[in-house]
């Protein structure tokens, strides 16, 4: 028996290094990537990890009694799925965001723009039994990235994703749709197909069934799930 | 159905701190306030990470994953998960600091039989920073198994003289329990680049 790692389908994986993104060029490896074998430590990942990372912080939007965060409240539900379309139960999802003004709360980001003493922009849930999760947020804020060649950064939410197997752990950013930075931004162009760069932006729900609180997107995400097939 | 996998991107500069807890960084721990597990030998793997030109890489996010002493998960995919050590969660997180070093408490792992052959005590270590667009995934392997290491389908895939990149070294004594060192460089020459493997 011999198992191997399914090679990405085509167009889903960033093209790097990235032209005007110079830490992609100081950090992605230059030698090809070996081609190791799926063993039991691929395969596997911890079933416990909820009591390590404590989850259950699905409100970025409130900071307690009346400290409601500043910009466009908006709620984020969705699937975490295998590659056959199945909800992942227990799944690890953990989001970070700028605030409404494009800052982050932490030390690194030193712009001038204001931070939001009711915002700090990170949470962490656990999938419920069919893969479902959901955060309660506020839409980010576009921001400048610091390098020579300066390009804008479109509003976007991080995604990290724990499943089953550390092989299917990932890490990733949602897209608002229609925003005219998503076309400019590089990252998000890394991605060489039309169809997976679109799945990177959330869907947007029908106000009627959202109700008058706040907007509603979907996002689902699919983690690699035939992580280990015996080779054709 | 068939659903295609969500691309992958950079972790960026700001993974936030306030995601991080005490002991994550500490395998032998369930919890942040668990008493650690005492089923092996307690070790520490410390190192720095590196980008081209052997510049630090700063916030830098490193997540280990390991068999516990004796070379069982605590997962389905184990046959004997239920002999698996209970304390021992064999997962933990660490991130790099102004130097790019880093540091875990673990237990030394246990190797085991897999279907693709006999692996030798290992640590997975999957590495997130800015820059990186794709999480790079790489194999800690222990100086105490030469002979394990060479028969490890996994070190195997690899061509012998970038081993010792992948082998990690003794590293003195840190508050009682053996220090092993393993660096990382991102981004180099052939001969000084960390193998990485597909994921």
């Amino acid at each position: 028996m011999s198992l191997q790692i399914d090679p990405w389908p085509p167009g889903i994986e960033p093209t790097v290094p990235i032209e005007g993104y110079p830490n992609t060029w100081t950090h992605t490896p230059k030698q090809p990537l070996h081609h190791g074998p799926v063993t039991r430590t691929e395969r596997t990942a911890p079933l416990r990890l909820a009591d390590k990372l404590p989850c259950g912080n699905d409100n970025l939007a409130v900071l307690g009694a009346g400290r409601i965060a500043q910009g466009q409240l908006i709620h984020i539900a969705g699937r975490v799925l295998d590659e056959d379309g199945r909800g992942i139960a227990g799944a690890v999802v953990e989001l970070w965001q700028a605030n409404a003004a494009g800052r982050y709360f932490h030390p690194i980001d030193q712009r001038a723009a204001p931070l939001d003493p009711n915002f700090i922009g990170n949470g962490r849930v656990r999938t419920q039994d069919d893969g479902r999760y959901a955060f309660f947020t506020i839409r980010p804020g576009a921001y400048p990235v610091p390098v020579q060649d300066i390009w804008w950064r479109p509003p976007h939410v991080h995604f990290g994703v724990h499943g089953p197997a550390t092989l299917s752990r990932l890490v990733t950013q949602m897209y608002f749709p229609g925003d005219p930075l998503n076309d400019l931004d590089r990252i998000l162009q890394s991605v060489p197909d039309a169809a997976a760069r679109g799945r990177l932006i959330a869907h947007p729900l029908h106000p009627a069934e959202v109700g008058d609180q706040h907007l509603g997107y979907r996002f689902d995400i699919v983690l690699r799930g035939r992580h280990a097939t015996p080779p054709a | 159905m068939t659903a295609r996998p969500t691309s992958q991107h950079t972790i960026g500069p700001f993974f936030p701190r306030t995601f991080f807890q005490p002991a994550d960084n500490d395998l032998t721990r369930v919890t942040a306030e668990a008493a650690p597990s005492t089923r092996g030998e307690r070790i520490i793997l410390r190192g720095q990470v590196l980008r081209e030109g052997g510049v630090p890489v700063v916030n830098g996010v490193l997540e280990a994953w390991q068999a516990d002493a004796a070379g069982r998960f605590a997962h389905p995919e184990d046959p004997q998960a239920h002999l698996a050590d209970p304390d021992f969660l064999g997962w933990g997180r660490a991130w790099t600091d102004a130097e790019g070093r880093y540091v875990f408490t673990t237990l030394l792992p246990g190797g085991y039989a897999d279907a693709m052959g006999q692996r030798a005590p290992h640590v997975n270590l999957t590495i997130l920073g800015a820059g990186l667009m794709r999480r790079l995934q790489t194999t800690v392997f222990f100086p105490d198994f030469p002979a394990l290491n060479a028969a490890d389908p996994v070190l195997g895939a690899v061509p012998a003289p970038r081993w010792p990149h992948l082998v990690a070294l003794p590293d003195g004594v840190a508050g009682g329990n053996r220090a092993f060192r393993f660096d990382l460089r991102l981004r180099g020459e052939a001969h000084e680049e960390t193998p990485f493997f597909e994921v």
